[in-house]
Formats: structure tokens, sequence, C-alpha cells
């Protein structure tokens, strides 16, 4: 098995990670972003092992609903996606399991979707390392069993998870030493009107580093919305954003969600939607 | 804060709610401010005919004053006196 397993290279599933920062596991045949931190071996035990856990059938149809939430939670956890034939085809994580099973609907053939093992974390929001633990355990649960890993987590299968890098965050100037020509207001008005959704954060697309930022890009992503975010932190490209931001839209707060050009809210106006259902109705257009 | 919100929009119904606490020690949160997050929900005949962006405008620009001086975020929930009864 060890040799099966050495010649494989695994993508870590989650399309946040940084692609560049491998670490090791096992015998370096996973690349796995993510910085060391201390293994928790208890929060392991809070999972279903793979073995354990029940399929779940996934409708052909992307536009059949899925499961009744009961048995498909839009909560953080582990899911193993069989194809038609019953072989495991993709191991993943997520913060909303649910949500990411919908993504994958729409971007995979439906007979790679066949059905869908999960088990979900205890605690609602788990720390990122408990969540990878379990997705290791279930990996090498599998690896154990069948001497491979699933095809969608092999290195450069993009069937799954998207092309490693997101789209990066928008920078306004080239960098605090260069003088503007045009006033920051003016670059503000262009942005937000060349592109349909802009979401201006706190901090990076991949790492918010505010709450609710977080959750604005997670609501966009779950809903497919291709947008582009710029951070309102970055001093050095971003300089003085954040006050003349706030006078453009008359925003106080961050974060603000622009859609062709207008404000459409900050992270309460865009949850409610969500809730609602207006959100999907808006971007269909 | 109750009252600047109270007097201006006829609120029928106000709830706030600090939960600073739950931001303690957050990068943004300055050292000597305590009161930084609240949340608020707002009953009011004014927001009759307002989108959700007006309405929330409406309630920023009472708390400009605090939103100067340390208060850092607001989640509001704003309804018209009709919307809540449904």
């Amino acid at each position: 098995m060890a040799s099966t397993a050495a010649s494989l290279r695994l993508a870590f599933p989650l399309r946040s990670a940084p692609a560049a920062t491998a670490s090791s596991f096992s015998s370096t045949t996973l690349s796995f972003p993510l910085r060391r931190c201390a293994p928790r071996p208890l929060a392991v035990a809070a999972f279903k092992k793979l073995s354990e856990a029940s399929p779940v059938p996934i409708p052909p149809e992307p536009t059949q609903p899925l499961l009744h939430e009961d048995a498909l939670a839009p909560k953080p956890g582990v899911y193993g996606v069989y194809d038609a034939a019953g072989d495991l085809q993709f191991v993943g994580i997520s913060r909303n399991v649910r949500a990411s099973l919908e993504g994958h609907r729409r971007k995979v053939p439906a007979d790679l979707c066949a059905s869908v093992k999960v088990a979900i974390a205890d605690e609602e929001t788990p720390d990122r390392a408990v969540l990878t633990n379990a997705w290791k355990s279930w990996m090498e649960e599998h690896i154990e069993s069948t001497g491979k890993a699933p095809p969608g987590n092999v290195a450069g299968n993009y069937t799954w998870v998207g092309a490693p890098q997101r789209p990066p965050d928008l920078r306004l100037t080239p960098g605090r030493h260069v003088q503007l020509t045009v006033p920051l207001e003016q670059l503000i008005d262009r942005l937000v009107k060349e592109n349909k959704v802009v979401a201006f954060i706190k901090g990076s697309r991949s790492a918010p580093q505010c709450g609710f930022s977080q959750r604005v890009v997670g609501i966009l992503e779950a809903h497919g919305v291709d947008f582009v975010t710029v951070d309102v932190l970055d001093e050095e490209h971003n300089h003085g954003l954040r006050e003349t931001l706030k006078t453009y839209s008359n925003w106080p707060t961050f974060p603000q969600i622009f859609v062709g050009g207008e404000l459409l809210g900050g992270c309460d106006i865009v949850s409610s939607m969500a809730e609602k259902g207006e959100l999907s109705a808006l971007f269909q257009k | 804060m109750r009252q600047k919100l109270q007097s201006a929009l006829e609120a029928s119904a106000l709830e706030i709610e600090d939960v600073s606490y739950q931001h303690a020690g957050h990068a943004a949160v300055k050292d000597n401010a305590n009161e930084t997050h609240f949340n608020i929900k707002v009953v009011s005949p004014k927001f009759e005919g307002q989108n959700l962006v007006k309405r929330h405008r409406m309630v920023y620009g009472l708390l400009s004053d605090e939103l100067n001086s340390g208060l850092h975020a607001i989640s509001i929930v704003a309804k018209t006196p009709k919307e809540s009864e449904s």
C-alpha cells in the first residue's frame, strides 16, 4: 500500500487553501496546505468513520432539490461523494456541507455524484484543524481499504475543486508610493461599474479578517456568484479606501456589496436576502 | 442611542442588544471602547416604501456620532409595522 500511496499526490479539498504551502502527511503523499498546528487527537473521535456513515442519494438533475436538511445539513463537516457504480470519487470538507454539494452538482457530471456520505461536526464552528483531521482520517481509511485515493482528490484533477487560484483581490492603486492622477472616488466608481458584483471586505477573499466579511464571502460563493473582492485593510494598495468608500456609498461600515454599480448593502442585508431567496433571484438575471 | 432612534423613527418597537462582549479583543476594537457591537431591531412606519439600503442608512445616519466615537458595527433588522405582523 505504501508504494501506491507514495506515487499519488493529492490536492487538498478546500478551495481557499493556498496551493503553495505544502506540509507533509504520512509519507509525503498528500499536499496539505495547512500551517502546522498541533494535532488534536480528541477531535477526530467526534466524527463518524467513512465506513460508519450511511449513503444519501443525490437526485441526478441539478434542478431537483437535495434531500431534506435533516439528512444533508448546511453545517460544517466532512463528506465523500460516490459515483453511480458506488466508487468513492471525492472526499471534501466544508463549512457548509449542503452548499458544497450544491456546488459540486452544478459543476460535476451527474454520474459522478450519485450519493454522498456525510459526517457533521459536533460543534457549530469547529476549528479548522478539527475538520482537516477528520478529512485525513477518512482519506486514510479509504486508502487503507482500496490502496488508492479517490480520483477527485488527486492533485491536478479539477473536476471537483476549481483550479487552485481564486480570483485575486483587486487593488485600487499600484502602491502607496505612486501619486494618483485621478481621485480615489473615481477609481471606486469605475471599479463598481466595470464589475457586476464587488465586495469590499476586511481582509482577503481567502482569509477574511472579519466575521461579517467572511459571512458575506461565504454566502456569495454558496450562490455561485461571480464576484470580485477588494481588501479595505490593504493600506499599501488601497490606502485611504475605507474613509473614501464610506463617503462614496454613504454607508459607515464594512463589508459593502455593490451590484451593477449600486450599493446592495452590508452583511445584514445580504444575509436576509439569502434567507428569503431574493439573492438567487437577483443573480440569475 | 435608544432615545435618538425612538424619537426620530417613531419606532413602534425597538430592541437594542449590546453584543460587544462577543467581539472583545478583535483587531478593530479600540482599547478604550467597550460598546462597539450592537444588534438593533426596529419597527417604524417611516420605513414604508424604503428599500433595505435606505432603511439601514436612516439608522446609520442617526447614529453617526456614535459611529465616529468607537461604535464599530451594528446589526440591523428594520421593518415596517406591516412587515413585522406577518
